[in-house]
């Protein structure tokens, strides 16, 4: 085991610039060559791309030689390589944009805090949060999210507070207890009182304005008031059609976009066949994927505009706001 | 045009959700700067898109195949 890496060391200071200017190399190192499988004894110069390419798709200069000045060379698939995860990891005090989630989820993306009752609570979505409802008062909330690592309890950094509960669209034989759920949902979006002002909305039984839960950070000092490669948030501002957006989540970080439209309706898909409809969202291109879910969206003064959580191959839909306030009766 | 296209919207919105294929339901920007409603589709769907009306009350109606939206 103990062979002198002298030799290896100076051809691969003599090859490394010449090896990493090969398409695809990220990277070049000593180590053990593996062939299938198998770790070989010889200490190797290894050679990390981003992808494999069969050698015939390479011109002769651009393939890594089976060997270098006598020393064996392997190549490894790593795929681009990143600054360290940040937002996949565990973050103490954590800010927004860092994965989060109920024990019982994969993992979505730490919004940013807000203010319940005079104390600090972590804001993301109910199927974040909450399991789409399926979660209990006080259950824990992991950071990271449990697919990222995050166990119970040592990840614990909160407990569920509150959520807003999502209306599943049931067969086609629903809209019979309309009237009176589509009252109180009325009435709860015409609740003024949160920072933005708030039209009234109109609202069919069934229909949901947000996917939004908080939970209690267990010591204020494990959470941070800003949000990564965003900052601190000043305040809200309403989503307006053309307004330039931007989001911090888990799984694409910082990205950008406009709101595309407004007063949009529309199906949610949430596994196993299950459907909600939301009414009263705004709708951006593509800037978010699996996992951004719970992202803070703000404008371009980083003030709050809304809340992903959902979205396809082209589309990014949000709450707005202003519904995410009133509806769990925080404030920034 | 008395109705303001939030009105119009509303109205005639469960109708064009219940469509097949129908995902969504918005207001967007025309290219001219004039508010059109947008019906997004999960999948290029012609024969709903042959019941979708040109205009509703006067507002243009504009078809995008935006996909199945999921929870994420």
């Amino acid at each position: 085991m103990d062979q002198d890496l002298r030799a290896p060391r100076e051809v691969l200071k003599q090859a490394r610039h010449d090896l990493l200017a090969r398409p695809y190399v990220v990277a070049a190192g000593i180590g053990y060559k593996t062939v299938q499988g198998r770790r070989q004894p010889t200490l190797s110069i290894i050679c990390s791309v981003t992808r494999k390419v069969p050698s015939a798709q390479l011109s002769p200069r651009d393939r890594i030689p089976p060997a270098v000045d006598g020393v064996p060379t392997d190549v490894v698939a790593t795929g681009p390589i990143r600054a360290l995860q940040v937002r996949t990891g565990r973050v103490r005090p954590a800010p927004g944009g860092v994965s989060i989630g109920h024990r019982d989820i994969t993992a979505g993306t730490l919004g940013c805090l807000v203010m319940k009752d005079g104390r600090p609570v972590i804001l993301s979505n109910n199927h974040v949060m909450a399991s789409s409802g399926a979660g209990r008062l006080g259950d824990p909330i992991l950071q990271p999210g449990p697919f990222d690592g995050g166990q119970v309890p040592a990840d614990q950094i909160a407990e569920l507070t509150a959520f807003v509960p999502i209306r599943f669209r049931e067969g086609p034989s629903t809209c019979r207890l309309a009237g009176a759920v589509a009252a109180v949902l009325n009435a709860i979006a015409r609740v003024l009182g949160s920072d933005t002002r708030l039209r009234p909305v109109t609202m069919r039984a069934g229909e949901n304005l947000v996917d939004a839960a908080i939970a209690r950070p267990l010591r204020d000092a494990d959470v941070d008031a800003t949000i990564l490669e965003i900052g601190a948030i000043p305040g809200v501002a309403r989503g307006e059609l053309g307004l330039a957006v931007k989001k911090s989540g888990r799984t694409t970080g910082l990205t950008s976009g406009e709101i595309l439209q407004v007063d949009v309706t529309v199906d949610v898909q949430y596994g196993g066949g299950r459907v909600a409809r939301f009414t009263d969202q705004l709708l951006a291109g593509a800037m978010s994927q699996g996992g951004d879910s719970g992202s803070a969206v703000v404008d371009s003064g980083h003030r709050l505009v809304g809340l992903l959580f959902a979205g396809s191959d082209t589309t990014t839909v949000i709450n707005r706001i202003e519904h995410v306030f009133t509806g769990l009766g925080v404030t920034l | 045009m008395t109705r303001t296209i939030r009105e119009v919207k509303a109205q005639h919105e469960a109708g064009l959700m219940a469509l097949p294929g129908v995902v969504s339901v918005g207001v967007g920007g025309g290219p001219d700067g004039t508010l059109v409603i947008v019906v997004g589709l999960d999948r290029p769907r012609p024969k709903t898109m042959a019941r979708l009306p040109q205009t509703l009350e006067g507002y243009a109606v504009r078809v995008e195949v935006i996909g199945r939206i999921k929870a994420r």
